[in-house]
C-alpha cells in the first residue's frame, strides 16, 4: 500500500472551473473548451478526460478521478491508457468507491493505480487492500502508522474471496481430489434470467 | 451445531484484538466518537440511552450449553458491574431478541474489549450485528428437527455466514442489510419481512434450490419481498446475493435514511431492478477474474456440512413402528397438559420432541433472562438436549433434543427455574423490543407495556382459550418488536413528549397460522399507555363474542369480520381523561 504524501504527489489537477483571477480565466476558458493541455501527471476529473481522450498522447501518463456515482464501465476502453485512477469518499462510512475498485480489478482487469481520497481512515484500510486500492491519500488528521499496524490483523486472511486473493476460504480448503468436481463449474453456469 | 474450525477460532480472536486495538484508540482520544461509532456498531456496540449496549451474535440461533454459559458469565461479571459506572441502575442480564441475537444493556464501555475476548474464547462475537452491513443470518429455531423439514438450512446458513463475515466491499451499505433463511414447510423465519428471503426448496429431479425474495422490512415503510427467483440452484447462491448487494451498494439511496433499505430501490425501480441483478450475476460469473470461484461444488457443501453436529452424539431414535407414551396430562396438575399442549412440539425423530423454554412470564420483560437463569437454561439443556439450545425468533428458548421419556422430568425441573409458562404461542408468548427504558432510539417504553397485558392475562384457562394469537410490540417505528406482523401490533409514539400507542390488527408473518405476510391495519387514534391493556381486553373479548366456534382462531376472526367491530370496541377503552391524539 502507498501512502500518498500530498506535498512530493507529482499528480495535478487542472482547474478548468470558474477562476477569481482574470488572468488564469482566459487560460481556463481555453482549457474548458478544448480540454487540459497535455503535460505530464495531469490528474483530470472524468469531464476533462473525456475532452481530451481523443487526442490525448498515448505515451503521457494520466490519471483520472472518477465520482463514486459513476458506472467504471464507462473507462473501461480507457483502461489501458490510464496510469491512476482516484476514487472518492465524500463520507467514509459511504462504501460505493469499494465496489468500483473490485470491478476496475476484477472485471475490467485495471493494472494501475487505484487511489483512495476524500474521508480516508486508517481503519479503512483493510477493506480497501482488499478491494483492489494500492494507494491511499489519508484524511489529514490520520495516522500513516496506524493504517500500517490496521492492515496486520487477520494475517490469516478471510472467509471470501477478494482481489488480493480471489480464492475463498473454501476454495483454498479444496483438497486435489475434489479437482473433479470443479470440472462441473459449467454444469452450474447461470441460466438466463 | 456447527463446531469452529481453528480458521474460525482464530478470526474471532483476531476480530477481538482488532477492536481492542481501535478501542484503546478512542478511549485514548484518537479516534474521536464519529469515527469510532461505525467500528464499534459493526462490533455489536451502541451507545444506547444510558449505557452501551452489546448485540452478539448467534448464527441462525444455534447456541450451545456452554456459549449461554460465557453469555450468563457476561452478565454476571460485566454486566452493571458492582465497582463499575453502572452499580445498582441495572444489569445482570441478557435480553435475546427476534433477531436470534443476545443484548446486553449495561456493560461499561472500558469494558469492551474484555467481553469481546470472553465471547472469542466461547466462539462467539458481536461481528455485524449493528451497522449498515449484512447483518447476522437469521433461520427457523427448530432446523434440523422439524417435521416438515425439505432441507436441513444450517450448512447453508453457514456458507451465507462466512461469505457475510467482513465482506470487505460490503462493510458499508446505504442502510443495514438482513438474510434470513428457511427450509421447512412453514415459514419459521419470516423471510418476507428481510431484505433478503431464502426459502430452501427441491426442483422435480429433487435438486436443491433457493427461492429468492428481495426487498422486505419494516420500519417507516412496511414492504413484503418480492420474489426475483423461484429456483436459484444452491450452487450459484453466493454469486446471486453478491449481485444484489452490489447492486443495492451501487443504487441505495444516501441521502435519506428514511429511504436507504433495499425495499425502496426494488419498489421505486420494479423490473429495473430485477433486471439489474441478473445482468450482475452473468457478468459476475462471465467477466470476473473471481466470478466462477464463488460457485459451489457438493465438495465444498460437504466440507462445510462435515464442521457441523447435525445429530449430536447421543441421539438415538426410535425404532418403528413406534408409540409414544407421554405420561397422563393429568399426572403434574393441568400446568403440564398446557406444557404439552404448548410448549412441546413434533420432531422429526420417533421418541423426540423440541421442547421450548419460555421467556415469557410475569415480572421480567421479555426475552430477558438473568444471568441464574441463563446458566439454569444451559443446565437443562446438557441434561436434557445434548448441550445444545436455539434462540427463537420469538424471544424464547429452544431445546431440540428432547427425549419423550424425558419430558415429565423436563418439565418438573423448567417450571422450578420458571422456564415452563406454558403459553407458547398465546397471547402472552408476546415479542417486544426493550423500548424507551434501554433504547435511545425509542419513542416509548415497551416493557410496562408488555408487563401490564401479562399481568391482566395471567389466567392460563383464558390463554388456553383465546389460543394462537401473535401479539407484537415496539417502542419506536424502527420495529424491533415487529409490530407489523403481529395479529395485534402496538407501535410506540411520541407526541408532545408524551408516549402514546398505536394499535394495529391482521398482521402477518408469513407463517401458515398467520397467513401470507402483511402488515397490519391501524384502529384508530393512539391510546394512552393505561389505556391500552383495555384496548387489548376489548379486542379479545369482540373475537371470543364473534369467533365462529372455539376453534376460529383469532387472526382468522379478524379477516373474516373486518376491523370495525373491534375499532369500535377498542373506542370504549378510552378513559375519559384520554385525549385521542
Amino acid at each position: 500500500m502507498n501512502f500518498v504524501d500530498s506535498n512530493t504527489d507529482p499528480w495535478e489537477t487542472v482547474e478548468t472551473g470558474a477562476e477569481p483571477g482574470a488572468d488564469v480565466r482566459a487560460e481556463a476558458d481555453a482549457a474548458r473548451v478544448a480540454g487540459p493541455a497535455p503535460a505530464p501527471h495531469r490528474l483530470l476529473t472524468l469531464d476533462q478526460w473525456k475532452a481530451v481522450r481523443a487526442t490525448w498522447p498515448a505515451a503521457l501518463p494520466v490519471g483520472v478521478m472518477v465520482d463514486n456515482t459513476v458506472d467504471v464501465g464507462e473507462l473501461a476502453v480507457d483502461l489501458s491508457r490510464l496510469t491512476l485512477v482516484v476514487l472518492q469518499f465524500p463520507k467514509w462510512v459511504d462504501g460505493r468507491a469499494y465496489s468500483q475498485a473490485r470491478l476496475l480489478r476484477a472485471r475490467h482487469r485495471y493494472a494501475g493505480e487505484i487511489r483512495a481520497t476524500g474521508e480516508v481512515l486508517a481503519d479503512m484500510l483493510p477493506l480497501l487492500q482488499r478491494t483492489g486500492f494500492d494507494a491511499v491519500l489519508l484524511r489529514g488528521d490520520q495516522s500513516v502508522a496506524t493504517a500500517r499496524r490496521a492492515l496486520g490483523f487477520f494475517a490469516d486472511g478471510h472467509y471470501q474471496g477478494d482481489v488480493v486473493e480471489p480464492r475463498p476460504l473454501f476454495l483454498r480448503e479444496r483438497r486435489p481430489e475434489d479437482a473433479r468436481v470443479d470440472a462441473r463449474e459449467s454444469a452450474t453456469a447461470p441460466a438466463p434470467a | 451445531m456447527y463446531r469452529y474450525t481453528e480458521f474460525d477460532r482464530h478470526f474471532v480472536h483476531q476480530r477481538a484484538a482488532q477492536f481492542r486495538d481501535q478501542l484503546q484508540r478512542h478511549l485514548a482520544g484518537e479516534l474521536p466518537d464519529d469515527d469510532f461509532r461505525a467500528l464499534r456498531l459493526q462490533n455489536g456496540w451502541y451507545v444506547q440511552r444510558h449505557a452501551p449496549m452489546l448485540r452478539v451474535a448467534v448464527p441462525y440461533g444455534e447456541l450451545s450449553a456452554k456459549q449461554l454459559r460465557a453469555l450468563a458469565r457476561i452478565a454476571r461479571e460485566l454486566d452493571g458491574r458492582p465497582d463499575g459506572p453502572y452499580a445498582g441502575r441495572g444489569g445482570g442480564f441478557g435480553h435475546f431478541t427476534t433477531r436470534q441475537n443476545c443484548q446486553f444493556n449495561w456493560i461499561a464501555l472500558g469494558d469492551a474489549a474484555d467481553a469481546m475476548d470472553l465471547l472469542a474464547d466461547a466462539d462467539m462475537h458481536g461481528i455485524q450485528t449493528s451497522g449498515n452491513c449484512i447483518r447476522n443470518i437469521t433461520s427457523d429455531s427448530l432446523a434440523g428437527v422439524a417435521v416438515d423439514e425439505i432441507v436441513d438450512p444450517r450448512p447453508y446458513c453457514e456458507i451465507l455466514r462466512q461469505w457475510s463475515t467482513l465482506h470487505p466491499e460490503f462493510a458499508f451499505l446505504p442502510r443495514k442489510f438482513k438474510l434470513a433463511v428457511s427450509g421447512a414447510v412453514e415459514d419459521r423465519a419470516a423471510i418476507a419481512w428481510h431484505d433478503i428471503g431464502l426459502q430452501l426448496k427441491k426442483n422435480e429431479a429433487g435438486e436443491v434450490g433457493f427461492e429468492v425474495l428481495v426487498g422486505g422490512g419494516m420500519g417507516r415503510t412496511p414492504v413484503i419481498g418480492t420474489v426475483i427467483r423461484e429456483f436459484l440452484p444452491w450452487q450459484q447462491i453466493l454469486v446471486f446475493i453478491e449481485a444484489i448487494v452490489r447492486v443495492y451498494n451501487r443504487y441505495g439511496r444516501r441521502d435519506n435514511l428514511y429511504k436507504s433499505r433495499i425495499k425502496i430501490l426494488v419498489k421505486a425501480e420494479g423490473p429495473k431492478f430485477i433486471d439489474a441483478v441478473e445482468a450482475e450475476f452473468t457478468a459476475i460469473l462471465e467477466r470476473d477474474v473471481d466470478g466462477s470461484a464463488q460457485l459451489l461444488t457438493d465438495a465444498d457443501f460437504e466440507r462445510i456440512e462435515s464442521h457441523f453436529v447435525l445429530v449430536p452424539e447421543g441421539v438415538v431414535p426410535e425404532t418403528e413402528p413406534y408409540v409414544d407414551r407421554i405420561a397422563p396430562q393429568t399426572a403434574h396438575g393441568p400446568a403440564y397438559g398446557r406444557w404439552l399442549e404448548r410448549n412441546v412440539h413434533p420432531h422429526r425423530l420417533p421418541g423426540y420432541r423440541a421442547v421450548t423454554l419460555s421467556l415469557k412470564r410475569a415480572g421480567q420483560p421479555p426475552g430477558d433472562a438473568s444471568a441464574d437463569q441463563m446458566d439454569g437454561a444451559a443446565d437443562l439443556a446438557d441434561r436434557f438436549s445434548l448441550g445444545e439450545l436455539r434462540v427463537s425468533h420469538e424471544q424464547n428458548l429452544v431445546l431440540p433434543w428432547v427425549r419423550v421419556g424425558d419430558l415429565e422430568e423436563l418439565f418438573e425441573t423448567a417450571r422450578a427455574g420458571g422456564f415452563a409458562t406454558p403459553n407458547i404461542g398465546t397471547l402472552t408468548d408476546m415479542i417486544a423490543c426493550p423500548g424507551g427504558d434501554l433504547c435511545a432510539l425509542a419513542n416509548a417504553r415497551s416493557i410496562p407495556i408488555a408487563a401490564a397485558i401479562t399481568e391482566r392475562f395471567d389466567d392460563l384457562a383464558e390463554l388456553r382459550d383465546i389460543g394462537d394469537i401473535d401479539l407484537h410490540i415496539s417502542g419506536c417505528i424502527n420495529s424491533c418488536g415487529h409490530h407489523h406482523s403481529g395479529h395485534i401490533g402496538i407501535l410506540g409514539v411520541d407526541k408532545d413528549g408524551r408516549e402514546w400507542y398505536q394499535v394495529s390488527l391482521g398482521g402477518a408473518d408469513g407463517s401458515t397460522l398467520s397467513g401470507a405476510a402483511v402488515a397490519g391495519k391501524v384502529i384508530g387514534p393512539s391510546f394512552a399507555a393505561d389505556e391500552v391493556p383495555d384496548v387489548i381486553e376489548a379486542v379479545i373479548d369482540t373475537y371470543r363474542a364473534r369467533r365462529d366456534g372455539a376453534a376460529e382462531r383469532f387472526i382468522d376472526t379478524v379477516r373474516r369480520i373486518g376491523l370495525e367491530p373491534f375499532k369500535a370496541a377498542a373506542q370504549t377503552a378510552r378513559h375519559a381523561t384520554a385525549v385521542p391524539a
